[in-house]
């Protein structure tokens, strides 16, 4: 029931906002703020009473065979969670900029947290595909929102790339179909290995391809860049920190649910393409001069991290994938906003103009220094702790060359944020008058504190089980399937 | 030129290795004469289950109600972002519309035209049809209003925040309706567990809430619709007036 | 059996003359136009899988076998997601036209990678 209403209410704030800009005006500013806390405690409470016991909801009271099941499991509720504290952080951070005056800007931001909720909490293929095309159409939208030019054609590369892998994915599910004649997850759990080899490869094939671009790992990252980078701060938190963990979520059910047994070299190919990403993101983001791109790049080798933790297949890897996707949305959240505001301030991207910020924006940099000491992975942050459980695991796992490529990245991307860090503090001209950066300045420094506070989670042993119990409940397919099928 | 050459043609490779794989996946699979999975279910009992006889729209409305909410929240999305792209252009008009005949044989037209839009929508659940159908030929409607009587004609007659208004009723309806459901404990977007009537299988009245749907659907996608069009003609016009040899500013 | 194996034949070439229309071709319009064939391609193949010889449409009251409702409710769904995406693609060809006076991807390229 609390499940449903994660993706209900964010669904009808949408519809309900061009209501009131038509009828009461004046109540548009308190409504949205009302309205973004209410999902904010929604998607929150969905996820602990999800967490606490798997939790489904029946739509129109059909079974699972006939009709569309929501379900909550562990992992859902994680990345509930996940999406829940992103979007809130995102939410805040373009209230306090943008305040209630582009209504049209929330009617697209609620749809995102519906159409994210819904993708998180489905137990339906297709009905899965329905949802990624809103959250696609509204990050296309979202990118796009600030016309100008950058942002429009990075809005058109996003969206003939996004739609060139929603039409892969349909190609799978359509597959998928024509195979098995069902839709429901865990039916099809239950069927794919009956059906001919062949099938089942395109069937992988056409899947991992939509994922991969819709992820913008290595090799199809074209967008990614452009569209984190053009647009506006809020929304690249957004883009960087959950959308990207949504399709990540998605890539990780598919591939746990329906080819952990009969396809393995599906895990081996998202080895592959994390261990590209991890090499490539670092070493373009090493070129650039943009600190906007530079992080757009960052994220797409952080990808490759979490993508190497889901190629383990394991229960270990899984849970390090999770612990870096929560610290990477953290720290890129926390990122983009400081850089971002540091850009508008400023009104230059390029580092070498922001020479001797560190005068001028003493908390600023502080906090984005704490920040991109966790992003690197010094020792007590959360980072740190991310990267070494994946490189345990992925060793464990047998892939010592993704290992090696893991701790190689961390050298290049240390090389690049201190590139970055001593152009803040070296000296330089004093910039023009500054606007106070309080609302910025709070949301970045708490997401630097949960960086610091995700450094203790592994240390203690109560709060390392909660992550540890995600992996094992992940792998964990017949319990799913059992809790999917007992009505 | 050799260079973009040398690409295309592995393009092409790669496409048609990629279409090779595809074909021996649809090999493999013996297509089945039979109808398995759910697909049996719903044309065996959907009459008794839903009160349609539409089986299309049973799916639709009632066993997969949720996909269709996704639906209309997709055009949504896209209407609202169209109209957030182009929300800066200053609506002009250039075009007083068609001939005098025309403009009057198009008006006996218009009666029967939404006359039948209003057909496709309220027998969604008995006849080929439904809200989305329904809706696209009010759409068409109005498209027409603008070719015929000149583009100020129909942002006279219909305001944008009218259209708005429909749109966005129309998606709160649909929500509401399945609130219904939640409400007497059937589920979301139940039908006739939820306490909708049922009615004779084959009349008009008859299908619970699945008319309401349609009606919701058919008022969203109209609305949405027409406002895409708008949105886009309103920007062509605005190029139209401008000397193409004048540089943007 | 020789018409169901022709759609599946003309979906796939489909899919894959659009797929080298995104890729090869530097004019929007026509990179719209492959997102179109390739959607068109996906339609054709879901519709197909619902066929049955001999079937009769899948309204009530049905004489014989009916056809498979299932695809239809999909493609219906999926019809309308992909018009949504055209639409959206088309918007932004059309503003970045009147910004560029083209539609030229070579001379478009603000942004590089």
């Amino acid at each position: 029931m609390i499940s449903l209403l994660t993706v209900l209410i964010p669904l009808t704030w949408a519809f309900l906002i061009p209501l009131i800009h038509i009828f009461r005006k004046t109540w548009l500013k308190r409504a949205i703020l009302l309205f973004g806390i209410a999902v904010f405690f929604v998607t929150i409470s969905a996820a602990i009473s999800g967490w606490k016991q798997s939790a489904l909801s029946f739509l129109g009271g059909w079974p699972a065979e006939l009709g569309i099941v929501l379900i909550v499991d562990k992992l859902s509720a994680a990345f509930l969670f996940l999406s829940a504290i992103g979007g809130g952080a995102a939410f805040l951070a373009s209230y306090g900029r943008l305040k209630e005056g582009p209504w049209r800007y929330y009617v697209i931001f609620f749809l995102l947290q519906a159409s994210m909720n819904g993708v998180l909490i489905t137990g339906d293929i297709f009905n899965l595909y329905v949802f990624y095309e809103v959250f696609s159409l509204a990050a296309y939208l979202l990118v796009a929102f600030t016309i100008s030019w950058q942002a429009i054609e990075a809005g058109l590369k996003y969206l003939v790339l996004g739609t060139i892998g929603a039409f892969f994915i349909l190609l799978g599910i359509a597959y998928i179909f024509m195979a098995t004649g069902s839709l429901n997850m865990a039916v099809l759990s239950l069927v794919l290995p009956h059906i001919p080899n062949e099938a089942l490869t395109v069937i992988a094939a056409s899947l991992l391809i939509g994922l991969f671009i819709k992820i913008g790992a290595f090799p199809v990252h074209f967008w990614l860049p452009d569209a984190h980078s053009s647009a506006q701060t809020a929304v690249s938190a957004l883009l960087s920190g959950v959308v990207v963990k949504v399709s990540i979520y998605t890539l990780l059910r598919l591939s746990l649910l329906l080819f952990l047994e009969t396809k393995p070299a599906v895990f081996t190919v998202i080895t592959v393409v994390g261990t590209l990403s991890v090499l490539g993101g670092h070493l373009m983001a090493l070129r650039q001069e943009d600190i906007k791109r530079l992080l757009a790049y960052s994220t797409v080798a952080q990808i490759g991290y979490v993508l190497i933790g889901v190629g383990t297949g394991m229960a270990a890897g899984i849970s390090a994938a999770f612990f870096h996707a929560i610290n990477h949305m953290f720290m890129k959240v926390g990122l983009f906003i400081a850089a971002g505001h540091i850009a508008e301030d400023m009104k230059t991207r390029n580092i070498y103009d922001l020479r001797g910020l560190y005068h001028h924006r003493r908390w600023f940099v502080i906090v984005f220094s704490l920040l991109t000491a966790a992003i690197v992975g010094i020792h007590p942050l959360g980072g740190f702790m991310s990267k070494w459980y994946l490189m345990l695991a992925a060793t464990k796992a047998g892939n010592v060359i993704p290992a090696l490529a893991l701790a190689f990245g961390t050298v290049i991307s240390a090389f690049y944020y201190m590139r970055v860090l001593s152009f803040f503090y070296s000296s330089g001209d004093p910039p023009p008058r500054q606007t106070y950066p309080y609302w910025n300045l709070a949301i970045a420094g708490a997401c630097a504190l949960c960086c610091v506070f995700l450094g203790i989670v592994p240390l203690v042993p109560s709060l390392w089980k909660l992550v540890s119990d995600i992996g094992l409940n992940a792998v964990d397919t017949a319990e799913y399937i059992s809790t999917m099928l007992s009505k | 030129m050799s260079k973009s050459c040398f690409l295309r043609i592995v393009t092409f490779l790669l496409c048609l290795a990629l279409g090779w794989q595809f074909w021996k996946g649809i090999l493999a699979l013996e297509p089945t004469q039979i109808i398995i999975g759910p697909a049996a279910h719903y044309i065996e009992s959907a009459a008794e289950e839903t009160g349609a006889t539409n089986i299309v729209a049973a799916i639709l409305f009632d066993y997969r109600a949720l996909d269709t909410l996704g639906e209309a929240s997709v055009i949504y999305t896209s209407v609202c972002g169209i109209a957030m792209l182009f929300a800066k252009s200053k609506f002009k008009i250039s075009s007083t519309g068609l001939s005098f005949i025309v403009k009057r044989g198009v008006s006996f037209i218009i009666p029967f035209l939404l006359l039948y839009a209003a057909g496709i929508v309220l027998m969604g659940h008995i006849s080929p049809g439904g809200g989305f159908q329904g809706g696209a030929v009010f759409a068409t409607a109005t498209i027409l209003f603008c070719i015929v009587y000149g583009s100020g004609f129909e942002a006279v007659m219909i305001k944008p925040k009218t259209k708005e208004l429909i749109e966005s009723s129309g998606a709160l309806m649909f929500v509401l309706i399945g609130f219904v459901g939640l409400w007497t404990g059937a589920g979301f977007l139940a039908n006739i567990a939820a306490g909708y009537p049922k009615g004779e299988v084959g009349r008009f009245l008859s299908g619970g809430s699945i008319p309401l749907l349609n009606i919701a659907v058919g008022m969203k996608v109209s609305a949405g619709l027409s406002t895409i069009f708008y949105s886009m003609i309103k920007l062509l016009e605005f190029e139209v007036t401008k000397h193409p040899g004048v540089k943007n500013k | 059996m020789t018409i169901i194996t022709l759609s599946h034949g003309t979906a796939i070439i489909l899919f894959c003359i659009g797929l080298y229309t995104i890729i090869s071709k530097r004019n929007l319009f026509k990179t719209v136009i492959g997102l179109s064939l390739m959607e068109s391609s996906v339609l054709l193949l879901i519709v197909a899988a619902g066929f049955v010889q001999g079937g009769r449409p899948p309204i009530l009251p049905i004489e014989g076998i009916a056809v498979n409702p299932l695809p239809h409710a999909f493609t219906l769904t999926a019809i309308v997601i992909g018009a949504s995406d055209l639409a959206l693609a088309l918007a932004f060809v059309i503003k970045l036209h009147q910004r560029y006076k083209t539609v030229d991807l070579d001379k478009i390229r603000g942004l590089r990678g």
